[in-house]
């Protein structure tokens, strides 16, 4: 289906314009807009679920992901009138609820969707996300701390999801039950990542200092914050193997998978088959743990 | 000893290069405050108390309080250019005689070396100040403060003392209560002025001794050896290990949920016995 002229999508009623489709965001996977637009269109079910009545961020890549990129906060205009949006401290931010939306921005090149870990008018994390970021390229432990981590949080009754980010690292999602606070979860954060690093000293750090932290991985609790963000689950990466972030199972992390197996070219399928993991594990409890630490 | 300034001696067209050293050091016991409860040493904040937060180093200016309440602002950029550049010199302005000098305007001395060049000018001063028997009176520009100082020679060294600006120097007459032509009975001021001789030595400095000093020194002593040490809780570290195993252990009273099906199955190194508990399902 070689389209060589802008054309328009519809999508839920809404008309929208698809620009330059024959161009290549992923090059070395060969995918087009268009075909992004496609498999945008697969994820949307689960990528909405996340980012949904929350702030967004988004990176652009309107020349394809070796050309050069910039954060999107502030509502692009003119806004289509199915876009929805929210001024937050100065900023338009929009609101990635429905698919209309989503199609939209991925044709004005939004390869990656971070959302707020706190919907829109709220102040408490709806989950809570910890970040265990390699310093290295091609961290070979990399699946092995994430599965130290995930022990502990077991060890503690916290049942948890990892994912890849699908950069080098791996993301531990936690569901929680609503009413805790950011400065609550920080503290078991730094609790747990106090522990793991002085248990496992050659493995973890908790450095702020990226330049301390030598070869260690660096567990971060602290990104979980207002205001911050993290890659959403399902998010595409702006990375060669197109890689999109994917929820795993532990039985997964122990065969120590390479995240760029994990992409939009086959995200479909594995979504068929193991459906939304991370919706498989409740909220979880944390008030045995919070009321130890105090 | 360490070299706290490099500058050099000027007069006329002479110029010393020199290395100055602090020629005293206090010995004082120093201790530190600590909350008596947890015995931890104390840590001080800098706060504002119309933010009611901690302030940092950054965020901090300096005023001047003209009127009470009423500020004028610095910074301390402007300060530093007030004082104008640092020139790293003693610039000796006249000399005078050592007996002229009251010991109320000297402040701190400083030992001065011959610079890296220069030891003959150094050796030349050093020997026509002690023949002479002069005390230069300099102008020293520090860091960006200016000050005012002696140069002198002690043994076989240059030495500085800084000194009082004389507006700096309290007039003895404000001082109160004190007596003017007070009549002394001639016989009691004979006494007293034998007294006097009778206990004249040469100044011998090493015979007089710190006793505070000492005593609190064996208090410490006995302190420690009775083994009344007391340990400032250490913050964190080992706790962290001790905290986690509590908190596995009163979980495990409280009565553990159901294992699930999809948990991390204790392949990374792990010393709960949890294979046990994954069986119920």
């Amino acid at each position: 289906m070689a389209v060589e002229t802008n054309t328009v999508v519809t999508v839920e009623g809404n008309n929208i314009p698809v620009t330059n489709p024959e161009k290549l965001l992923w090059p070395e996977m060969n995918i087009t807009k268009l075909l992004y637009l496609e498999k945008l269109a697969g994820l949307s079910p689960y990528l909405l679920t996340y980012c949904r009545n929350r702030y967004l961020t988004t990176i652009r890549y309107p020349h394809g992901i070796h050309g050069h990129s910039f954060y999107q906060k502030n509502c692009p205009e003119p806004i289509p009138p199915f876009v929805h949006t929210k001024l937050w401290n100065g900023v338009n931010y929009i609101n990635l609820d429905n698919l209309s939306t989503l199609i939209w921005l991925g044709n004005l090149a939004c390869l990656e969707f971070h959302p707020s870990f706190h919907y829109i008018g709220d102040e408490l994390p709806v989950e809570w996300l910890i970040d265990i970021d390699p310093s290295v390229d091609n961290e070979p432990r990399i699946m092995q701390a994430a599965l130290l981590v995930g022990e502990l949080l077991d060890s503690m009754r916290i049942r948890s999801i990892p994912k890849t980010s699908g950069a080098t690292g791996i993301q531990i999602y936690v569901p929680i039950r609503r009413g805790y606070t950011f400065q609550q979860l920080r503290k078991i954060g730094h609790f747990i990542g106090s522990y793991l690093s002085e248990k496992h000293p050659r493995l973890f750090t908790i450095e702020r200092l990226k330049k301390k932290r030598g070869t260690l991985i660096y567990f971060d609790y602290l990104q979980h914050w207002s205001g911050k963000t993290l890659s959403a689950p399902y998010t595409p990466r702006a990375r060669p193997s197109a890689t999109v972030s994917t929820p795993l199972t532990w039985e997964e992390v122990e065969l120590h998978p390479d995240p760029r197996d994990f992409t939009l070219l086959n995200i479909e399928r594995r979504l068929k088959e193991k459906g939304d993991l991370i919706r498989q594990v409740p909220p979880q409890n944390l008030d045995n743990v919070l009321s130890v630490l105090s | 000893m360490h070299t706290i300034w490099k500058g050099a001696i000027s007069f006329g067209l002479v110029h010393v290069p020199v290395k100055m050293f602090a020629a005293t050091e206090e010995k004082d016991i120093h201790m530190k405050y600590i909350h008596r409860e947890c015995a931890t040493p104390l840590r001080y904040v800098r706060k504002c108390p119309t933010c009611d937060k901690e302030v940092e180093w950054e965020e901090i200016s300096r005023g001047y309080e003209y009127e009470p309440g009423k500020l004028v602002l610095f910074e301390k950029d402007d300060l530093d250019q007030l004082a104008g550049e640092a020139n790293k010199e003693i610039r000796i302005l006249d000399f005078v005689d050592l007996k002229e000098i009251d010991p109320i305007y000297f402040k701190k001395t400083y030992y001065l070396s011959p610079g890296e060049t220069g030891a003959n000018a150094y050796s030349l001063l050093l020997e026509s100040m002690r023949q002479t028997g002069k005390i230069g009176i300099a102008n020293v520009s520090i860091r960006s403060k200016g000050s005012l100082a002696a140069i002198r020679v002690i043994e076989n060294c240059i030495a500085m003392e800084t000194i009082f600006y004389p507006d700096e120097i309290r007039a003895v007459d404000q001082v109160p209560n004190l007596p003017e032509k007070a009549e002394v009975n001639e016989k009691e001021l004979t006494m007293a002025k034998m007294l006097i001789d009778h206990l004249t030595r040469p100044f011998e400095p090493e015979k007089y001794k710190d006793e505070y000093r000492e005593s609190l020194l064996n208090a410490i002593e006995q302190k420690i050896a009775g083994k009344e040490v007391q340990v400032a809780p250490e913050q964190k570290k080992t706790n962290v290990i001790d905290l986690m195993a509590a908190l596995q252990a009163s979980l495990e009273a409280v009565g553990s949920e159901p294992a699930k099906a999809d948990k991390p199955a204790g392949k990374a190194k792990s010393k709960t016995a949890r294979k046990a508990k994954e069986t119920v399902s």
